[in-house]
């Protein structure tokens, strides 16, 4: 009797492994889409409408951040004499727009000087379309410049020298993030790369 | 008899002075990889190079100051971050590499900038930079412009 039934389970035995094993491979596959995105950006608790926000484009024309709603809008403080945090945060957001693919075309990337005492409109727009011809760069008077930097919790200040000589502009270096509903969503630090940053971005699309 | 023996000394004279020259060459002390440039609008008056400095000595060395026809000016710089706040200040004293060390420039920290961009920062273009030691000299290398 107990023999028989030592035998039966020993019979069983492989057809048990082969359901764990099948149960394995499908917790492999499932588990890891069930768990959360993680996000590399420091997401906001309450998302509230970005602050407002209306400066020069190229040509003079005037463009809200209101102009971008159904889009998601990655909003970048910087300036076009920056050799070094500027241009590798906007490489970096094209390499995100390229990681988006066909849905590049939901978000809109904006970066507004912090020296306007240089970049004027028509420089920010060739400097910008360097980077991808979708970008836009906006520019306006010093007031307008510290209105929009203040809504945003971005600190600049000119370094010395003049227009002549040539300065620097320290800046808050990170990346604002909005939703297509027009809600400020997360603050992406400086240094992550085109994949982290579309990760991020696609979870509000 | 004789001439194939000739032969083969010959050769294995040949092979020695080549390993020879080969281990001369690995031993200038410095080693300068990875020279580059990011690719910037001409909108942009200033660029950035970056490398990777190794010192195989066991003499620190500093990287004084650099040289190039490619830029106005050339200035050794740091970018710092204080409550994400990036900062840009020139390097006091130029950049140290240890002994038996490295030195990485890259971008968010140390670089070489260019300021008033004499030449086009586009895709695959060469720029020579001489490069300034206060132990090893002068050493000139090629950065490639390049977007990454």
């Amino acid at each position: 009797m107990l023999d028989g039934g030592g035998g039966t389970v020993k019979r069983a035995l492989p057809y048990l492994f082969a359901v764990l094993l099948g149960v394995v491979v499908a917790l492999a596959i499932v588990v890891p889409r069930l768990r959360p995105h993680e996000f590399v950006g420091t997401v906001l608790d309450d998302p509230e409408p970005a602050p407002a926000l209306t400066l020069t484009a190229a040509g003079g024309e005037q463009v809200s951040l209101d102009d971008f709603t159904g889009k998601a809008v990655l909003l970048y403080f910087g300036y076009t004499s920056c050799p070094d945090v500027c241009p590798t945060t906007l490489a970096a957001l094209a390499d995100a727009l390229d990681e988006l693919g066909s849905r590049r075309d939901e978000v809109q990337v904006v970066m507004v000087t912090v020296d306007p005492a240089r970049d004027t409109p028509e420089l920010l727009a060739s400097y910008v379309a360097h980077f991808d011809p979708s970008f836009i760069g906006l520019g306006g008077t010093a007031e307008e410049i510290a209105t929009a930097a203040s809504a945003y919790g971005i600190y600049y200040q000119k370094g010395e020298g003049t227009v002549e000589t040539g300065y620097e502009v320290d800046h808050t270096a990170q990346v604002m993030l909005i939703d297509p509903q027009g809600r400020y969503r997360e603050v992406l630090p400086f240094g992550l790369d085109g994949a982290a940053i579309a990760g991020d971005v696609a979870e509000y699309l | 008899m004789n001439q194939r023996r000739g032969t083969r000394t010959w050769m294995a004279g040949t092979v020695a002075a080549v390993l020879l020259l080969a281990a001369c060459g690995s031993e200038g002390g410095l080693t300068i990889d990875d020279t580059w440039g990011r690719t910037s609008p001409s909108a942009a008056a200033n660029g950035a190079f970056y490398m990777t400095i190794g010192n195989d000595t066991g003499q620190a060395d500093v990287l004084e100051s650099v040289s190039t026809d490619a830029c106005g000016t050339v200035e050794l710089h740091q970018t710092t971050m204080v409550d994400d706040v990036m900062r840009m200040s020139p390097v006091e004293g130029g950049i140290e590499i240890p002994a038996h060390g490295e030195a990485v420039l890259e971008p968010g920290g140390f670089h070489v900038m260019c300021l008033d961009k004499q030449v086009a920062f586009d895709e695959g273009v060469t720029v020579d930079l001489t490069l300034h030691f206060a132990v090893a000299g002068d050493r000139t290398v090629e950065a490639e412009i390049r977007s990454e």
